[in-house]
Formats: structure tokens, sequence, C-alpha cells
């Protein structure tokens, strides 16, 4: 037995020999007031690039929105603020923005912030060798959608004009009264026209890539780190307290919990379902919530009997328990939703649709529009199929069979798929109910709603009415604020009594972020808020 | 044995031909696309897009022009999902993570296995023995995403000696490599005892034994040469395990190798980041098989070249 002893204590010096030999190039870090201001976040979907003008996702605007910055940016709560701007008018007509550039604005390589350089950034995007996949964010610009198509072939004719070293004319199609969260969007920051053009494609690397904003790239090691440190030549440099971000990339909610835990990380993407509990118990200080402009919903392939009837998808929608939902399933702090629009993207003193347009829960009423349309208590119902496109989701997924199950009758089959699959079986009309999220890219119900205009992109229940059709184009169309959205709010009303599709919950981000970080801002969009954030013990 | 190896690898070439002809058919007929991203984008857009990347091209030409451009000038394109990186940057960036992550667990393995093995076959029926069987039995049973979180939560969240993920300096090499390196350790401590104790029993053992040789003589000179013969026979598919099976492991401790991509790929579409990783899986097993074929020549003297 002594020998095992022996060989037992041989092996444990092992493992420490070889973290000893190893040696410590380990990323942990304290924050005390004299050393570096570092804030690791964690960072989930690798960037595709880091050039504005070809990135999609909100992942890789966490970065680009660190290391440059448009005319105007999101704030906190929905509304803009100048950024490269300072100021800027809009012609009484509402089809002129003028946008004044800030005199002292530079590049992190010294050279000035000239409107010719946005003027030559947007031009980019618009080129259609550029392929940039967010370029509809400039639609509202005058001729910018016939540039791209290539209908238009003299820039000129875009509406989009430097008159001066600093001054930006920017012409729309139309009166566009929400036109300034377009400005503030991801697309529209701009790139140096010079360093891209000397650089090509690897223009984004570190030590090429050239910004406007408050930190400059330093180092990227793909699917490993990302890291930005302050740009002294900002024009706001003041007020950036943070010394460096590192950005760490973690593609598994598990592996990021780990490092979490391990102090390796201060503020997570999300919390594993299965840890929410433990973190509410033993480490409340530790857990964020905040909640998201998005919208969960079932979409119904309209084209598809039964589903084709709007008797059968009011049935099913009102047929599930979202409060239950919300409370027993997803446990995050989900808002049930009753209508399509989030809080945040619901237009200005908005009124609460009408009863007809929203979904409650009522298995009653459910049961006895089923059997209006000819399936009492589910007879001759077809089995349908259910599906979505993560493991995670099938709790949810199977919640909403079980509802449908005991309150109408009804049978159906859970099918969850690749993403991209789900995806194309969505755009090409191949399913029969399936489970959606819609992450809008800006504060502006239209650019929400418009995805269920007919032969629309997004609109997934390939669903087509004339009327929703009309009152958007007209929502589109109109000058006063007052109008727009008085017929957006009847046009979600349409969309309300129609039901191609049920909305479930409004989702909320959870998080986890050690206490020490301070001053950290989000909104409902993903949008992240640099300037204030500060560490402190 | 030149004759051997130059014919093997003259066999590779159709081989490998016919796995990037059917990787790069077979990828195509799978639904969506690189392009089939979280948001639907407008159709002009979409055809921006698709032109940028010639998918717009019919099938056959864009087949002829990537084996053309593969064959002659060894460029595996563009990234579909990383528009400014090539296959070949990404490969050249992620496969030494992945070889040197492989090559640290695999020597963690032979160390650690052969030890056991040699150990329990030559104790074989003692106590030491089953402590060696039993802790290979748990290595075999035990899978890697339990043993990897379960060494994270000891040394990485309680005691705090290494990072929980991450591949920046050398003590984040310990916990993947340890985790990766039990398994086949495992395997091959197992494997390892029972050729051993084959071999123990031959007549040339007596014989050496006989004239007097030491037992360490016994067991390193005349022993293990033939009881590693199993041993070596797996390495092969090991070794070819420990590559393309690194995703696991890789997405326990983050580590930016080449398995993730290989995984991640088919996930986004990224055609050609696909058909990369998959022609050089596909080289690296063939090339792998070839060596330990040779090898087992030269050990066992039964076999021969032919």
């Amino acid at each position: 037995m002594r020998k095992a002893k022996s060989f037992l204590l041989r092996f444990s010096f092992f493992i420490a020999a070889l973290f000893a030999a190893a040696n410590s190039a380990c990323t942990r870090q304290g924050a005390t007031p004299d050393r570096p201001q570092v804030l690791r976040v964690s960072q989930r979907n690798e960037p595709a690039g880091l050039d504005p003008a070809q990135a999609s996702l909100p992942d890789e605007f966490f970065i680009i929105r660190a290391l440059s910055e448009g005319l105007v940016t999101p704030a906190p709560g929905g509304s803009q603020r100048p950024a490269a701007a300072e100021r800027w008018e809009i012609s009484a007509d509402g089809l002129t923005y003028t946008f004044h550039l800030r005199a002292d604005a530079r590049w992190s390589n010294g050279e000035p912030v000239t409107a010719a350089d946005f003027v030559a950034s947007y031009r980019r995007v618009l080129t259609p060798a550029t392929a940039a996949p967010k370029a509809a964010l400039f639609y509202g610009v005058k001729n910018a959608r016939a540039y791209l198509t290539g209908q238009v072939t003299d820039f000129n004719a875009v509406g989009l004009h430097a008159t001066d070293e600093h001054t930006l004319a920017v012409t729309l199609e139309q009166p566009t009264p929400d036109f300034l969260a377009y400005v503030a969007s991801g697309p529209w920051i701009p790139v140096n026209p010079r360093v891209v053009a000397a650089r090509g494609r690897d223009w984004t690397r570190p030590g090429n890539f050239v910004g406007n904003g408050p930190f400059i790239l330093a180092e990227w090691q793909p699917a490993q780190r990302i890291v930005v440190r302050k740009n002294p030549l900002y024009s706001g440099a003041a007020d950036v307290r943070l010394d460096e971000i590192d950005f760490l990339a973690f593609d598994n909610e598990d592996a990021e919990e780990r490092a979490f835990r391990a102090g390796q990380v201060d503020v997570t993407m999300t919390v594993p379902v299965a840890k929410l509990a433990t973190y509410i118990r033993d480490r409340p200080a530790e857990l964020r919530h905040a909640p998201l402009a998005e919208t969960r919903y079932l979409a119904f392939n309209t084209a598809r009997p039964p589903l084709n009837d709007a008797r059968v998808r009011r049935a099913l929608g009102l047929a599930i328990d979202r409060e239950k939902l919300v409370k027993r399933v997803l446990l995050g702090g989900q808002e049930p939703a009753g209508r399509f629009l989030p809080a945040q993207l619901r237009p200005r003193n908005d009124v609460d649709l009408a009863p007809a347009a929203t979904l409650r829960y009522d298995p009653a009423e459910a049961r006895r529009l089923l059997a209006e349309a000819g399936f009492p208590g589910g007879q001759g119902f077809r089995t349908v199929e259910l599906t979505g496109w993560s493991r995670s989701q099938t709790p949810v997924l199977e919640a909403i069979q079980a509802m449908w199950k005991t309150e109408l009758g009804i049978g159906t089959n859970i099918a969850v798929r690749e993403a991209t699959v789900h995806k194309a079986a969505l755009i090409s009309g191949e399913y029969d109910i399936g489970y959606i999220n819609a992450i809008p890219d800006l504060v502006d119900a239209l650019d929400v709603l418009k995805d269920f205009a007919t032969g629309a992109p997004g609109n997934y229940p390939h669903w087509s009415d004339a009327r929703y059709d009309e009152l958007l184009a007209g929502a589109a169309r109109a000058g006063d604020i007052t109008e727009r959205n008085a017929l957006l709010h009847e046009a979600e009303t349409r969309l309300g009594e129609a039901d191609p599709v049920a909305p479930l919950y409004y989702n909320t981000r959870n998080w986890l972020m050690s206490p020490r970080v301070r001053g950290w801002q989000e909104d409902a969009l993903w949008t992240r808020f640099y300037a204030g954030i500060f560490l402190q013990d | 044995m030149l004759r051997f190896i130059a014919r093997r690898l003259l066999e590779t070439i159709p081989v490998l031909f016919i796995i990037l002809t059917a990787t790069f058919f077979m990828i195509r007929f799978v639904p969506g696309g690189p392009f089939t991203a979280e948001k639907a984008v407008t159709p002009e857009v979409m055809r921006n897009l698709e032109r940028a990347y010639d998918l717009d091209k019919p099938l056959w030409q864009q087949y002829t022009r990537y084996l053309r451009n593969v064959v002659l000038h060894g460029d595996l394109g563009p990234s579909f999902k990383y528009p400014n990186r090539t296959v070949n940057e990404i490969i050249a960036d992620k496969l030494p993570v992945s070889l040197e992550l492989g090559a640290e667990a695999l020597l963690i393995a032979l160390v650690a296995g052969l030890t056991l093995g040699v150990l329990a076959a030559v104790k074989s029926n003692t106590w030491i023995d089953y402590i060696c069987s039993s802790t290979a039995m748990i290595g075999i049973c035990l899978p890697t995403f339990v043993l990897g979180p379960l060494l994270v939560l000891l040394f990485a969240i309680r005691l705090g000696w290494a990072n929980a993920s991450g591949w920046y300096g050398p003590v984040d090499r310990v916990l993947p490599c340890l985790t990766l390196g039990c398994v086949y350790a495992a395997y091959i401590a197992r494997l390892t005892r029972g050729g051993m104790l084959e071999v123990l029993h031959q007549d040339y053992i007596r014989t050496a034994r006989a004239k007097g040789a030491g037992q360490l003589r016994v067991i390193f000179k005349h022993a293990l040469r033939g009881g590693l013969l199993p041993v070596v026979s797996f390495l092969g598919p090991a070794i070819a395990g420990i590559l393309t099976g690194s995703f696991v492991i890789e997405t326990i401790f983050q580590i930016p190798g080449l398995g993730r991509e290989f995984v991640n790929s088919a996930f986004n579409r990224d055609y050609t980041l696909v058909l990369g990783t998959v022609i050089l899986y596909a080289a690296l097993i063939i090339a792998l098989n070839l060596v330990v074929d040779v090898v087992q020549v030269w050990l066992n003297p039964k076999l021969k070249f032919e």
C-alpha cells in the first residue's frame, strides 16, 4: 500500500510540476486604481470581418463600434447622439439632412476625418461588387437602391454629397421621420478610404486598421481574442476610462461560464439555462438581465392547409399560455408577447391594439375557432410539424406541443434542424410552423413590420395581404410622424388580425458580470456603450 | 520498401480526387448557403453576394475552376465566411494549434499508457495490475466532455492554477492535453498489457531469462518490441482520431484549432473551408496509415512489404 501511496504522490507532483514548468502566462488580472483598466468581455461569434460595410452580426459591431463611429451613434434608451457629426439640420421639407462634422476629428493615423471620407465609405457600401449585406439600411437615401442595383451608374445622382470638408448633405427619397436611427446603424460607420485602397482586403488586420473611434485594434488572434487599446487621438478620449478591452472568443456557453468562474472574463454573453437558478440563489450580484427588442414568434406557413385558414392560425395562437411558457419553461425573465412589436419598437404615444388583433390565452375561444374551421376537438386535423434550430429550444417547443394537444386535441411533431437548414426551409416555404427570432437592426417599427409585406425576404409565413402592403407603403411615404405612426399602428393591427404569425415572448438578455465592472450600459438592440465603463474593486 | 511507399503514394492521388469531388458536390446539395444569414437579405444584395463569390456561375464551372486552382496553385480559395482570409491562411493559422494539441496529448498518452500497461503486464494479477487496469478502464469509460470540465473545476476554478480555457501560454496546454491524452492513455495501457502478456509467455522470452537476462533487459530489449504491435496498429486510427476528433476538446477549452473550423465550416456552409479541411484531413490520415504500415513491418519480422 505504501507503494500505491508513493505512486499517487508522485503523480500529483507530476501534475503540479506540469503547471509549474508551464509557468504562468495566465491572463487573469486584478484591477487596482493604478493598474491599467482592462475589461475582458466574452465574444460569441468570431467576427467574419471588422469592415463595417461587410459586417452583419451584432457581435461584429460590438468590436467595430469600439474602433470607429458614424455621424451619429445610438444612445442608451433608443435615441441617437452626436458622434463624428457634432450637429445637424433637417430641411423644412424633411428631405435633406445636413451633418456638420467635428473639426477636430482625426483618424487613428492622424489624418483629419472629412465629409469626403464619409461619401467614399457610403459609395463603397452601395457599390455592387462590395456585396454589403446590410446595404438596405441606405435605401432611404435618394437613388441609393438604384445605384446598388446598377440602374443608376453616376454616383453624383445618389443623395450623398460633401458640400465642404466638414459638411455632408444627405438627400432622401421621401421624408423619413426616423431617418437618424438609420444613420446611427452599423453600415453607416465610415472607413478610411485611403487605407482601404492601399491595403485591400487586409485593411482590417491589426497594424493596418485605421478608425475614428475610441479604441485602436491592437491584436486579432482568430477564434481566440481581439484586443483594442485606447485611441489617444479620439476626440472624446477624455470620457474613455478603459485602457484596453479584450474580446475573448467563446462559442460555447458552458466554457464561457467556467471561464467566468475562474476569473478570466468580466462580462459574459449569456448564462446557461441550467445555471440560472444557481446564480439567482447563490450569486445574484453577478447575474444581470436586460430586455431585448426581440420578438420570438411562430410563423405559420400560410400556403399550406390547414394553416391557410386564419381561424386555425388564431386558434393555435390563442391556445398557448404565454405566461406559463415564460415563468415555467424559459425562466430568464422574458415577457409574454400578445402583439408583434416589443415595447421598444412601438411608435411613441402608442395605444394598445384592439383585442381582435392581440393574442391572449383563451382556450375556449381557440376550441370554438377550430371547430368553426371544421376541426371540432381537433378531429381531422393532420399532424403538423413544429420546427426550431437549436436543441436548447426543445423545452419551449415541447410546451407548445403539449398545450395544443391538451387544449385543441392536435398532434404535433417537433423537428429541431440545423440553423441554416431551418432558415432555408423557412425561405423556400417547406415547413408547417417555424419558431423564429426577429432581431431588428434599428429602432423603427417599419423596418420590422416590412418583413411581412408581400414577397419580402423575411416573410417566412409567405403571407400576402394587399391592405397590409398598402399601409406599409403609406407609412414609408408619410412625412409626418403622427400620420406615419397611425399607419404603422394600423398595419400591426392588420397583422394581428390575420395571424400569419403568433408572437410568443419578448426576449431578454441574461449575462454574468463581475461586480467590479461599473458604468456598463446597453440598449435593447445589442448596442454597446464603452464610454462610461470603468473597473473598481 | 521504397517501391512500396511510392506505390501507396500514387494510390492516394485518385483517392484524394474522389474525396474532393464527392465533397464538392455533397456540400452543395445541403439546404441553405453561405449567405443564408440570421436575417434575410434583399434579393439584390443576395445577387451581389453570389456574384462576388462566383456562386452565380454554373456548378460545373465552379468545380473546374476550383480544381484548377487547387491542383495548379495549391490555392484552396477565399473563405466564404471570413471574407478577409483565405482557406490556406486559416489552415496555416489553425493546423499548428491542432497538431500541437494532438502531439502533446499523444505524448502523455504514450508515456502514461505504456507505463501503466507494462507495469500491469509484468505484475499481472497483483494489486499493481488491478490498480493500473482499473485506472485504464475508468479512462476508457470517462468521455472527454466529462473529464475536461472536471479537470477545469478542480485545477482552474478551485485551485486557480490554470485558465479554464484559452490557448495563450504554456500553462493553457496542460489541461486540454491531459484530457485528450488520458482517454488514449487508457486504450494504450490496455493494449500494451494484452500485447505484453502474450509476448511474455513466448518461448524466446523464457530463453532470454534462461540465459540470465535481467528483468529490465527482458522487458525493454525482448518483450516490448513484440508487445507494442497492437499499440502501433492502434496508433494510426488513434492519431487520425486525435486530429479530427479534437473538436470536443477545442470546444471545451475554446482552443483556436482546426477541429472546430472543420465542424463549424459545415454549419456555416463555408464551402471552400469545408473542402480545404476535408482534403487536408484525408491526406493526413492516408499519410499516417502509411507510416503505421511501415513501422509495423519494421517491428514485426513476420510481415513483409509487398
